[in-house]
């Protein structure tokens, strides 16, 4: 397990690598000059944009703006946007309430999902598998902003029970209706997943020996039952921290969180590279640590997975 | 098969993270009761964005960061949030025989923040440092009138993309501006300058104290000021906080302690802070609750509905046959744009059809400029595409206005291509479509190297409130912002007329001359006049937006009890 662990953290070398090079060439690539469009109707003067270029390193052939952004990246010095912010002050102020907001999401995925997922899968066919299945189909068909806008309008505005936006703390209380408006989609995803997974296992060989050895149903469940079928819901809760860690543009938008989401939006809009190229790599890399967690975690809920 | 205990756990943790949900976050809002939470701090809460420079004046050129700036600095002369009108501020006086040489002489007294005084040494050092070149201020062109301005300021010989870089200025300071005593100072420009006076309100011509030039960085983060408010702090991407200065010299003080500048990445968002009074102002009501007036019925007596100086034409590019047109196809599109329908339906009243190049609520303007060329009328936009063809222009089977996908504008540009292409029928021979390119700074690119195909959205938003700010910069020959290159001897000439006219009012009268000899070419359409709609919370009283469309810091202040 060890061994396999360090084969695949040495992976993750040229898959930065090769990621990062494409996200700067890309990046490169996109037509407009950022400068221009920073003087709205007026051309912008020329020797701001090539004091601009060049404090940027514009001016520069692809390869060499490459080779001193893997430089800065490696001695840790971000360099600032093109506002002449800190990057790595705006990351530092925005990542812990998008790690924040996406694990709350991650957690009520989880619990509710696979909560529901569980009951209804072992009383297929009753009264609370319909109610999932109904509630399911109109969390699936419900895209997030209608959500996000409902639930603000409803308990924010018309009754007041929240605030209709997150403050600048961004605290936990004040995450709760977020994180469940980010989670809404996927919980449902995640119930039916659990519950397809659950009524396959029910009939198991395993289950069954389990129950004709006389173990208690609690055991025969909760040990059983649940560790196997919780193998397609895990890949799935896996993946789905890496892209909520990216920030929810929309739900960020909404609640007016100062996330990832909204910062790497604004950057995108004004072909901001400085932003853009930091926070892609760092999503490169927890897309691929969240996976290899993953891979890591199967062995510990299925015995018959091992890794040399 | 029976419900299992595990099961049961796991209902009820789902069921108690639902119940923890519903009341999470709550007692937070405070609506109802007499108190208003206000009072206690003196603090207001109002809409903004991040700025995208520091404050230094002569550096900033968009409202995120402008908004904030007319808040801390005051200037030589101000407008009238009300008339638009120019007043003084920091000046005592401005004095003129010429239009050429002026004499600016400040108000004794003046502070900065940090205690230093005001000086006329303050004003000419800033405005020297932001007309020389390698300072690469985006202000810079401001200064172009001043003698000795083409000594500081260089340019690129082949532009920013050639390999040549822009020689070195001989100087740093600029000819024509001289230091009299401690408050007075005298600027001779290169030819006289009717507005020049107006000019003066517009952010760049600010001052800055010696403690900039110590460490201009520094500064642009936390700057010393000498406006209504003093810059306190700025979490960049969440908010900027100003507080009263207690020193401010103005007839009218601020009336609230502390102002924060809360940003919003979503408009929805602080329209629905604002709905629950979390929020006491923002000037951009979202366009799902303009829709059917929603918001007037939501805020009630909190609607502010006003006019504001930016107008949205479209302009062709007359350097381009294919596009181009010529005069009459440029008036037969003018004649079938049915723009009272447009502004009612697409904008809900939220703009008002124009007559003319020039916004209505700057000096000098005048109605009735585009003649009855701005009137919808179908008829005559079949006749004159008849005699456009017949002069031998032949337009393209197809024919796009461009805007920029990251704005809002595909509908208003739809509607205006439906309303084009009914107006000249089926067998017109042309169709009017909407494309569009994805960002702003993608379609400004291809304007400004004129590579454009076809027609494109182009808005003007007024630097300083005068008819001269709508007619040079776009419609001289060789101007900046002359997309379309227009060029017009006849009209070069009466603009020059007017600008170096002594009496102001003759002046204006040349100026509306020259407008209303736009009418010949239609370099442009012109299309309508923004209006403003902003808001307010229950617990704030005497707002007043200024016709740049963003906040009076001076007039809100909080509702007592």
């Amino acid at each position: 397990m060890g061994r396999y662990a360090i084969r695949r953290l040495l992976q993750l070398v040229p898959v930065v690598l090769g990621t990062t090079f494409i996200i700067n060439y890309m990046v490169w690539q996109l037509p407009g000059d950022p400068f221009a469009g920073r003087c709205g109707q007026r051309p912008c003067p020329d020797s701001y944009v090539t004091a601009m270029r060049e404090q940027f390193g514009l001016d520069q052939p692809i390869l060499v703006q490459y080779w001193n952004f893997l430089k800065n990246l490696f001695t840790g010095n971000l360099g600032t946007d093109f506002n002449g912010v800190s990057v790595a002050t705006q990351l530092g102020d925005a990542w812990p309430i998008t790690i924040r907001l996406a694990l709350m999401a991650v957690l009520f995925e989880a619990i509710i999902g696979i909560g529901a997922g569980v009951l209804s899968g072992l009383k297929r066919g009753g009264f609370v598998d319909n109610v999932v299945t109904v509630a399911t189909l109109i969390l699936l068909s419900l895209p997030i902003f209608v959500t996000g806008y409902l639930l603000q309008w409803i308990l924010g505005v018309q009754f007041g029970v929240i605030e209709p936006t997150v403050s600048d703390a961004a605290a936990v209380p004040e995450l709760i209706v977020p994180a469940l408006v980010l989670a809404s989609l996927n919980m449902a995803f995640t119930a039916r997943l659990t519950r397809t997974s659950i009524v396959e296992n029910l009939r198991a060989d395993y289950v069954r020996t389990a129950v004709a050895k006389g173990l208690s149903n609690r055991r025969v469940v909760g040990i059983h039952l649940l560790r196997n079928s919780l193998i397609p819901v895990l890949t799935f809760l896996g993946t789905e921290i890496g892209s909520l860690m990216s920030g929810a543009i929309i739900t960020e938008g909404i609640f007016n969180i100062h996330g990832i989401g909204g910062l790497l939006w604004r950057a995108i809009n004004g072909q901001d590279y400085t932003i853009v190229v930091p926070v892609a790599t760092l999503l490169v890399l927890v897309y691929l640590l969240s996976n290899l967690l993953v891979d890591l975690l199967y062995g510990v809920l299925d015995p018959r997975i091992r890794y040399e | 098969m029976r419900v299992t205990k595990g099961a049961k756990i796991a209902t009820g943790t789902a069921l108690l993270a639902l119940g923890v949900a519903a009341c999470g976050g709550g007692g937070g809002s405070s609506s109802g009761g007499g108190d208003n939470p206000r009072a206690a701090t003196g603090t207001v809460y109002i809409r903004g964005c991040e700025p995208q420079t520091g404050f230094v004046p002569g550096n900033i050129n968009e409202t995120c960061g402008g908004t904030i700036n007319d808040f801390v600095y005051s200037r030589l002369v101000k407008y009238n949030s009300d008339t638009a009108a120019p007043e003084l501020d920091q000046a005592e006086s401005i004095e003129t025989t010429d239009n050429k040489v002026w004499t600016i002489k400040l108000k004794p007294g003046l502070k900065w923040t940090d205690g230093t005084p005001v000086t006329a040494k303050n004003y000419v050092d800033a405005w020297n440092y932001t007309a020389y070149s390698p300072n690469a201020q985006l202000g810079s062109f401001w200064f172009g009138d001043i003698v000795g301005f083409d000594k500081v300021n260089t340019a690129d010989p082949d532009g920013p993309d050639g390999p040549k870089e822009a020689p070195k200025p001989e100087t740093d300071k600029l000819e024509g501006l001289e230091v009299v005593d401690d408050l007075t100072f005298k600027v001779t420009l290169t030819a006289p300058v009717a507005v020049f006076r107006t000019k003066l309100g517009y952010s760049t011509f600010s001052a800055l104290p010696d403690a900039f030039f110590k460490d201009p960085k520094g500064f642009a983060q936390k700057p010393v000021t000498n406006g209504p408010f003093k810059f306190v702090q700025w979490d960049h991407n969440s908010q900027i906080i100003v507080e009263a200065n207690p020193d401010y010299p103005g007839p009218e003080k601020p009336k609230v302690k502390k102002i924060v500048y809360k940003m919003y990445k979503d408009d929805n968002a602080a329209y629905a802070d604002l709905v629950s009074n979390n929020l006491d102002f923002t000037e951009l009501i979202p366009p799902s609750a303009l829709a059917g007036d929603k918001w007037k019925t939501d805020l009630g007596d909190r609607a502010i509905d006003g006019q504001q100086g930016v107008i949205q034409t479209v302009t062709f590019p007359l350097y381009d046959k294919e596009f181009g047109g010529n005069a009459d196809f440029r008036k037969a599109v003018s004649y079938a744009i049915d723009r009272k329908t447009i502004t009612d339906k697409i904008f809900n009243k939220g703009r008002v059809p124009i007559n003319g190049w020039v916004s209505p609520i700057v000096e000098g303007f005048k109605d009735g400029a585009c003649g009855d060329l701005c009137t919808y009328d179908p008829a005559k936009a079949k006749e004159y595409l008849a005699k456009a063809k017949a002069e031998g222009y032949t337009p393209p089977a197809e024919f796009p206005i461009w805007s920029n996908a990251d704005g809002t504008h595909k509908e208003w540009i739809e509607a205006t291509v439906n309303s084009i292409n009914q107006a000249f029928g089926a067998d017109s021979g042309v169709k009017f479509v909407h494309k569009d390119m994805p960002t702003f700074a993608e379609l400004r690119d291809t304007i400004t190297q004129h590579k454009i195909k076809g027609a494109f959205r182009t808005g003007w938003q007024m630097d300083y409130p005068h008819i001269e700010n709508f007619l040079n910069p776009l419609y001289k020959t060789g101007a900046s912002s002359n997309d379309g290159l227009y060029s017009n001897k006849a009209l070069d000439a009466k603009l020059h007329e007017a600008d170096t006219a002594t009496d102001p009012a003759q002046a204006n009268a040349l100026y509306q001359e020259a407008e209303a000899m736009l009418q010949q070419d239609m370099p442009a359409i012109p299309l309508w006049s923004y209006g403003l709609q902003a808001g307010t919370s229950k617990w704030v009283t005497g707002v007043k937006v200024t016709p740049f469309g963003v906040l009076d810091p001076l007039s809100i202040a909080i509702k007592e009890a």
